[in-house]
């Protein structure tokens, strides 16, 4: 098992190690650089203040050696500093992660606890009314991208009751209530989508496993539905739903983009697309390759959860 | 002095009210309520922190008013500005001297930083030595977009403690526009200007208290400040939100008092007014102009005729309906009245080129291009270039459609904000749906920066000797009243080069609540909302 995870966490630093290549050069390839954004907010280019300003940053460097530079500062934990606040990198980071990852779980807790009771009441009733409304019902979720079920969440209670949750982030330290209150709505929003997934997948795995003998012989033995269904069939058919609410998981953590904007939650999504804007270099490599270690962890932690939830999965050799 | 103000007032004397579009004004015979926090919009987060001086957007200017002072500013009460609105701030009084080429300030002496150091004339020709960049500058800014404002002073001096004398080359009566717009606060000496773009030491009614980025940023009222009785507020709370439509339902629900200038179209007010109809409007100009950019030094823009052709074709009556709803009005370079001072009487208006009626405008416009040889059958073929934001990509579409009723086949280039300014500035576009806006409604600030010879912000890169010697005679002209029929002169000349045409000047319905007391919009983004003299009735 130790073996299994140290080797998994050696892929992980290979992968990370490509991702920040790849996040390296995307973002110089994407055209302009902070400079061109701070004479855009001047409305005029000087060539000679913008040389300086390049020198200032680091800018006029050879890429490879900005690479390196920025590799050698992230192995001794320093994320270098913002370019637009000049302020440290991670001082500006640090808030954003908390809200991003609880939007997520959250999120998540919703989409299960929605996705896969809905899933196995279908695949029992299948073909059902209950069914058929079920599975609308998860289309509809699929079909309508969270964002614009956020915005029409907050257009409708604006104009029915002329309240919005709050726009300015709640602490949950400073009221734990008014923090859920503000959470709750877009949390809903996301995890209606991702429960639609859940919900289908859940349905299709779960009724091919009613299908199998040993499922047949349990109700042949006269053991109850609510065991039958909970117990027997529900826990081997888990396995796809466990991958998907994993995938979900990671897709969650750079995804929530328009949801943290709609709902004015200062996250490291919604933070992202302002530093891209911005050419922030070392905030959008840093956010990024937190995102990726997180996404590395969560497929870690699903696989490790299948040996839990399946006795015949064994890892290592 | 006397005399010229005389005259600005004469000239200005309807122009001092913002139309109040429904419910309550902000005049109002009440005694002010001192307390509470002020909860304003924020679009986006600080770009540049509070570092105004280097950065050309309110988005900046706008959250760091309530820190800073000017020597002179606005009077916050009026919302037409001139000469004759400018008012005292940390200068109690100022003098020309030497006919109009020293310009003199007495300095209070009751005012401290927010640090608790004493405000002197060091500061003051500390802030105007970075920013004209003097050969003894103390210190440099990063990029200085307004160095040019400056371009007349010879020097700035500070013979004691409260006295600044500021040395011109030749009379410049306009100067004080420049001093009292929002983008010319004075900074501390003792703090290096690099120091602003993440906090502000200002000596403003208003200490900050904390910028949580991305969030908000917070101020307290400043117990030292030197107007005393002021501010009534105990504090402001600019909230950052991104997303148009989260901003509008925030002010809606009441999480807002007061609307972002600039930010209320006429569609968002008509929805706002039918959702709470106590909410209380303000129709002001935002002098943001939207016009059109042609590259003067390659064909077919280098010829006259073609560039005419394409300002009779647009129709700006029909920009106004379809992109604005109606919330914009005819003008040339200048705010037309009553919104300004300088702008061309309408019958005059009328005359220059595609401001007619269109059935009229656009034969002379394909009159113009068969002249320069574009015919249906030899088309002209080019490319549109605008930010890829929704409000100039709007004005583009429409400019693209009635450049094809002429016979020319524009396609649309969306650039990216970070290379608008680089493409332009560099001249390497054909043609552009471009806005401008002005920092302050004073004609040398607009002609000196959009389209003198030379001027980085000169997009268009149009160039007249002629023009150049208005623009200095203009500068120049110490009689309001010559000095008005000059700029009339002068616009109707760049229209009729078709320097930049000028399609429409953007009016904002500026939204607050009712409890919202004291509040006058100006007919200018960058001036207003110092909330000096703002309170809450609630």
């Amino acid at each position: 098992m130790k073996t299994y995870i140290a080797e998994r966490l050696g892929i992980g630093l290979v992968t990370l190690l490509g991702m920040s290549v790849v996040i390296f050069v995307l973002l110089r390839l994407a055209p302009g650089n902070i400079v061109d954004i701070l004479f855009s907010t001047g409305g005029y280019v000087n060539p000679s203040e913008r040389l300086a300003i390049e020198r200032e940053l680091g800018l006029d460097k050879p890429l490879w050696a900005q690479y390196l530079d920025w590799l050698r500062q992230m192995a001794v934990g320093n994320l270098g500093k913002s370019y637009r606040y000049d302020l440290p990198a991670w001082e500006i980071i640090k808030p954003l992660i908390p809200v991003t990852l609880e939007l997520a779980v959250l999120s998540l807790v919703i989409a299960v606890l929605l996705g896969v009771p809905m899933g196995v009441i279908s695949a029992v009733r299948q073909d059902t009314r209950l069914d058929y409304a079920l599975r609308v019902f998860s289309l509809a979720g699929l079909s309508m991208p969270s964002f614009w079920l956020g915005m029409v969440i907050i257009l409708g209670l604006v104009a029915w009751f002329g309240w919005i949750p709050p726009v300015t982030y709640v602490r949950p330290g400073e009221n734990l209530g008014l923090h859920l209150v503000q959470f709750l709505l877009p949390a809903l929003a996301v995890g209606y989508r991702s429960s639609a997934l859940i919900m289908r997948f859940t349905r299709s795995s779960l009724l091919e496993v009613l299908r199998e003998d040993y499922v047949r012989t349990a109700w042949a033995k006269g053991q109850t539905g609510r065991v039958v269904i909970w117990h027997h069939a529900l826990k081997n058919a888990i396995l796809p739903v466990v991958t998907v609410i994993g995938i979900e998981f990671a897709f969650l953590i750079g995804g929530l983009v328009v949801t943290e904007q709609v709902f004015n939650l200062p996250g490291l999504a919604r933070f992202l697309v302002q530093a891209i804007l911005w050419r922030d270099y070392p905030i959008v490599q840093n956010l990024v390759m937190i995102t990726a270690v997180v996404v590395i962890l969560s497929n870690l932690i699903v696989d490790m959860l299948y040996g839990v939830l399946d006795p015949r999965v064994r890892y290592g050799n | 002095m006397r005399r010229f103000h005389l005259l600005a007032a004469a000239l200005g004397l309807a122009l001092t009210a913002s139309v109040a579009v429904s419910g309550v004004g902000p005049a109002t015979a009440q005694a002010p309520k001192p307390g509470g926090t002020l909860n304003v919009m924020l679009r986006e987060d600080l770009p540049q922190g509070f570092a105004v001086h280097e950065t050309s957007t309110y988005s900046t200017s706008f959250p760091s008013l309530p820190c800073f002072n000017n020597l002179v500013f606005f009077d916050q009460a009026k919302p037409t500005e001139s000469l004759d609105t400018i008012v005292g701030d940390l200068a109690e009084k100022w003098s020309w001297q030497d006919n109009y080429k020293n310009l003199v300030f007495f300095l209070r002496k009751d005012v401290k930083w927010h640090d608790g150091k004493p405000f002197t004339s060091k500061d003051v020709k500390f802030t105007f030595d970075v920013l004209r960049e003097a050969p003894d500058a103390p210190a440099k800014l990063r990029i200085n977009p307004r160095k040019d404002w400056y371009a007349n002073v010879e020097a700035v001096e500070a013979p004691d403690a409260h006295t600044v004398v500021f040395r011109l080359k030749r009379p410049q009566p306009s100067l004080l526009m420049m001093l009292a717009s929002g983008y010319t606060p004075i900074y501390a000496a003792h703090v290096p200007p690099a120091q602003y773009r993440t906090t502000c030491v200002g000596t403003g009614p208003f200490k900050l208290k904390e910028w949580r980025k991305g969030e908000f940023v917070e101020y307290v009222k400043n117990p030292d400040y030197f107007v005393k009785g002021r501010p009534y507020l105990d504090g402001l709370r600019y909230v950052v939100i991104v997303e148009r439509g989260t901003r509008t339902a925030a002010l809606q629900a009441g999480q807002l008092d007061t609307a972002m200038p600039g930010e209320t179209s006429k569609g968002t007010m008509e929805q706002l007014k039918k959702a709470v109809p106590r909410m209380v409007f303000h129709e002001v100009a935002q002098s943001v102009t939207d016009n059109i950019i042609m590259n003067t030094k390659k064909p077919p823009f280098d010829n006259p005729k073609v560039r005419l052709a394409v300002s009779y074709a647009v129709d700006r009556r029909g920009l106004i309906q379809a992109s604005h709803q109606g919330g914009a009005v005819l003008g040339a370079a200048m705010l037309p009245k009553p919104y300004g001072v300088w702008g061309m009487p309408e019958k005059d208006l009328l005359a220059l080129p595609g401001y007619g009626k269109s059935d009229e405008m656009k034969p002379r416009a394909k009159k113009l291009l068969a002249e320069a040889g574009i015919t249906p059958e030899k088309p002209l073929r080019v490319e549109m270039a605008t930010r890829a934001i929704a409000i100039y990509v709007d004005m583009a579409s429409f400019v693209i459609n009635e450049l094809k009723q002429v016979g020319v086949e524009a396609t649309l280039k969306q650039v990216e904000t970070a290379q608008w300014h680089p493409m332009a500035t560099r001249g390497e576009y054909q043609i552009g749906a471009n806005l401008t806006g002005l920092g302050t409604e004073d004609p040398d600030a607009n002609f000196y920066e959009n389209y003198a010879c030379g001027s980085p912000r000169n997009y268009s890169q149009y160039c007249s000797e002629d023009v150049m010697k208005l623009f200095e005679r203009q500068s120049q002209e110490l009689d309001v009243k010559k000095r008005v029929e000059q700029v009339v002169a002068i616009q109707k000349r760049l229209e009729q080069d078709a320097a930049r045409p000028i399609l429409a000047q953007r009016l904002d319905y500026f939204a607050h609540w009712p409890h919202v007391k004291g509040l006058v919009p100006h007919h200018n983004v960058y001036n207003f909302t110092r909330f000096q003299d703002v309170w809450r009735d609630k």
